[in-house]
């Protein structure tokens, strides 16, 4: 018998690997129901809705129901089911779809989402009897003219599913025989009495066909036994109750496809995806792996470098002929390695319509808890993002949208005063330029009032009381931790993501985050990521003997500039920049370099509009496509500097954070410390701030 | 720290500012020539900054500035002894390190209460080998930075 203990280890193993695939299998099939009922809601004033949309619907919860059912999970199980029941009413016509039915649906989802999380998160499951009953009430005058079965008989053991053999099922059914599934579960007292598996599957034999026998493992990791049986005796459930088998009525699903099929038009493709959970032609990889391979072409870039190193120093060395079959051989690699690395990167990537997707659901429900309208735009939902970004992008952009709904967009009596529409915008644009993924979250709401901003930061202690600075960029301000408009009061931009946390994870990243915000125009926050985290390409530029690598992401112009174009006001250095004058930063000076002034230098002309800024360097010597290695000691963890890489040569180059190193600066200027003092006052506040964040 | 009780433990010893000094060799991953190391700014004052150290970028902890004697330029001795304790890996610059002991438990004793100096809170103890005194290297507080929380210790 398999049932001793020494089995159990194994089966709560492959139980965790299970249910591993089981919260998987949930999250693309809420998912699938979030888009279907996203597409369905236009639809209600129409006199009929996309048959197809409501079969996927359908489906959703259907394999939602099954899956939870298979793993125990009856809040899931029974949510589900009750979703189903609803909808499949609908689908009969029965009942018909409208706004009640359909929040209902919606909150359905969002409440199924909840239960599952928090089994998977081990915490309390969320009770969804209020949830169950309003669907009850929805099949209410349904249910009295009905003669479904009763919705809360829920199986005590979960229908298995055959797949191909349900077919077979199908077939004898409908030639008059029933079909039953028999759950034996072994135990020490059954065996003693002499009932085990093959006493079980004997008996079952003589009764009729078995067409399907399969071990399972249920929630306490115990090993049950499911069998199902066709039989034309009716008595055989009888017979089986009596040796102590659970037994209970099989209908196969492909059944009740067929048997909702008569009623209805058929739909394509209905018996194909409900027992495949997966399209066949997709294979599913643990990202950890492709970190792996990203790993491995790292390595092989850095490679390439050092041979591109030794080719410069055989230069003149070897005869002219041979080095350059060297050197195509070298180019060659080099395109192939991009390829691959394109390749790998590809791999990696998924949409962002999933993320945008789930916007539209939280913008739902905002606007119902505050009562403001708002309407949610997409543009550019098929770009690609790597997938590691995507996940921590969206908790940042869930906290933008809410931010959007919640303070971004004014009531609508004010809108129409102010001669706008009484609906809000929001629009959400993704796009890719170059090795940039750019997101856009931008509203036309009321715009940010700095003043405000400032006298709410100076209430709580944030800033110092001093005169406000106008330059103070107001995102800076926004983005102390700590700072969020209105928090307490709603909880609407919930869930303790910040405007410190959005910057943190984009910076985090190697990304920028920037804002423009004009009164009564609305506001615009600008995410740019690189497009890939572990390989990037990157400027590399020198200021006395030290090298250093600036993200190409960050960098908008190099300008080429003499120390005579320059305009000096008090202590700032301002270089003329497009009609306009941008303050000048030399890299030297922040990092404590030493090195004579030139009068000749490089500047890289960092951010947007009026927070523009230039980095001045000695001299930039060339893009290169960098392997981003992180800085994770705290001993060298400083601010403004973002990992280190080499390039070729063995040596570290650090790789810079503009964005961040700017605003460390900012702070120590406000602050009026001088950029630089000694490095032991300017180390130490810089260490507490990395401890304090820790 | 010596770990076990019975038995003898494997040190490594090094030099620094004239004073023989021991690592358990249990946490020393290798030791490396030191060739170039790249300044990491607004790094604590006793970093001289990062080295790869097998593709993975690691501190230098120059330990003459840990200690508080003065610098010296490197030479053909000197050392970088990689340490790989409590999940961190980083280097330490030491003067020169060539030898291997092993120590029994009992010829570490406590550090005696009279020792003074930055130094002596680094100290996991003192044991006598031959005529040498040698300081066994408590590297838990070498890695630390608290210190530098309050900023009368730097400098």
């Amino acid at each position: 018998m398999p049932t001793d203990s020494p089995s159990t280890d194994d089966g709560s193993s492959a139980f965790s690997e299970f249910l591993a695939d089981y919260y998987i299998e949930c999250d693309e099939h809420l998912a699938t129901a979030r888009r279907s009922i996203l597409a369905i809601e236009p639809q209600l004033q129409q006199s009929s809705i996309d048959r197809s949309l409501l079969d996927e619907l359908f489906r959703s919860f259907h394999s939602l129901k099954g899956l939870s059912a298979m793993v125990g999970f009856n809040e899931a199980e029974e949510l589900a089911h009750q979703l189903e029941n609803f909808l499949s009413a609908v689908r009969k016509g029965h009942v018909r779809l409208e706004v009640p039915g359909l929040e209902t649906l919606v909150s359905g989802i969002g409440t199924l989402e909840q239960v599952i999380a928090a089994r998977r998160d081990g915490e309390a499951v969320p009770d969804p009897s209020a949830l169950v009953s309003s669907v009850s009430l929805l099949l209410a005058d349904y249910a009295e003219n009905s003669n479904t079965t009763a919705p809360t008989a829920s199986a005590s053991h979960s229908p298995v599913s055959l797949g191909e053999k349900e077919k077979v099922i199908a077939e004898k059914l409908r030639a008059g025989a029933k079909a039953w599934q028999v759950t034996f579960e072994p135990s020490p007292e059954l065996v003693s009495r002499g009932i085990d598996v093959n006493f079980v599957r004997n008996k079952l034999l003589t009764l009729g066909e078995l067409v399907h026998s399969e071990p399972l493992i249920d929630v306490a990791g115990h090993i049950v036994f499911a069998f199902v049986l066709v039989s034309n005796d009716e008595r055989a459930p009888h017979k089986l109750q009596a040796e102590g088998l659970v037994c209970e009525a099989f209908l196969p699903r492909t059944a009740t496809e067929i048997l909702q099929a008569t009623a209805v038009a058929p739909a394509a493709g209905d018996s194909e995806s409900s027992t495949h959970l997966t399209p066949p032609n997709l294979v599913r990889v643990d990202l950890s792996r492709l970190d792996d391979l990203m790993r491995i072409v790292g390595e092989l870039v850095l490679s390439r470098a050092r041979l591109e190193d030794s080719f410069r120093r055989l230069n003149g060395v070897m005869p002219g002929g041979e080095m350059r079959m060297l050197q195509e051989t070298n180019s060659a690699i080099e395109r192939q390695l991009r390829d691959l690395r394109e390749g790998v990167m590809r791999v990696r990537m998924v949409s962002v319509r999933e993320v945008f997707a789930r916007m539209r659901f939280v913008v739902r429900d905002l606007v119902r808890e505050l009562g403001t309208q708002a309407t949610l735009r997409f543009s550019g939902e098929d770009t690609q993002i790597d997938k590691y970004v995507v996940e921590r992008i969206m908790d940042p952009l869930l906290h933008l949208v809410r931010n959007a709904v919640s303070h971004g967009l004014e009531p609508s009596d004010e809108r129409i005063a102010a001669g706008k529409s009484a609906v809000g915008h929001i629009d959400l644009r993704a796009r890719t330029t170059g090795e940039t993924v750019i997101i856009e979250v931008e509203d036309d709401g009321r715009g940010i009032d700095a003043e405000a901003v400032l006298a709410q930061a100076r209430a709580r202690g944030l800033v110092a009381p001093q005169p406000a600075k106008v330059s103070d960029p107001i995102l800076d301000v926004l983005c102390l931790p700590g700072f969020s408009t209105r928090e307490q009061a709603d909880r609407a931009s919930g869930r303790g993501v910040g405007m410190d946390v959005v910057r943190t994870v984009v910076e985090e990243m190697g990304g920028m985050f920037s804002m423009e915000t004009k009164q009564g125009q609305g506001t615009r926050f600008l995410i740019q990521l690189p497009l890939t985290l572990a390989i990037t390409d990157a400027l590399i530029v020198q200021v006395a003997d030290q090298r250093f690598a600036v993200p190409q992401v960050a960098v908008r112009e190099v300008l080429h500039s003499d120390s005579d174009r320059l305009t000096l006001m008090e202590k700032n250095e301002l270089l003329h920049y497009h009609g306009g004058v941008i303050p000048l930063f030399r890299l030297a000076e922040l990092f404590g370099v030493d090195g004579a002034k030139n009068d000749s230098f490089y500047t890289l002309v960092i951010g947007e509009g009026a927070q523009a800024v230039g980095l001045v360097v000695d001299r930039v010597l060339g893009l290169r496509e960098v392997v981003v290695r992180p800085l994770t000691d705290r001993l060298v963890k400083v601010p403004g500097v973002a990992g280190a890489t080499e390039l070729g040569d063995g040596k570290v180059v650090l790789i810079l954070d503009v964005s961040k190193l700017f605003r460390v600066t900012r702070q120590q200027v406000n602050s009026a410390n001088p950029i630089v003092t000694s490095l032991a006052g300017g180390t130490s506040s810089l260490i507490s701030q990395n401890v304090g964040a820790k | 720290m010596p770990s076990e009780s019975s038995g003898v433990t494997p040190f490594i010893l090094f030099e620094l500012a004239g004073t023989t000094y021991a690592v358990e060799t249990q946490v020393v991953q290798q030791m490396e020539m030191v060739e170039h190391i790249t300044p990491v700014p607004n790094a604590p004052a006793f970093v001289d900054g990062v080295v790869f150290v097998r593709g993975q970028a690691v501190p230098v902890v120059n330990l003459r500035a840990r200690f508080g004697f003065p610098r010296i330029v490197s030479d053909a001795k000197t050392r970088l002894m990689v340490v790989a304790y409590e999940g961190r890996t980083v280097g330490l610059l030491v003067d020169s390190a060539r030898e291997f002991i092993t120590l029994p438990a009992e010829a570490v004793k406590p550090p005696p209460e009279a020792v003074t100096g930055l130094s002596g809170k680094y100290l996991a103890g003192i044991a006598t080998v031959g005529d040498r005194v040698v300081l066994v290297l408590e590297v838990h507080e070498v890695l630390n930075f608290q210190d530098l929380l309050s900023p009368t210790s730097v400098n």
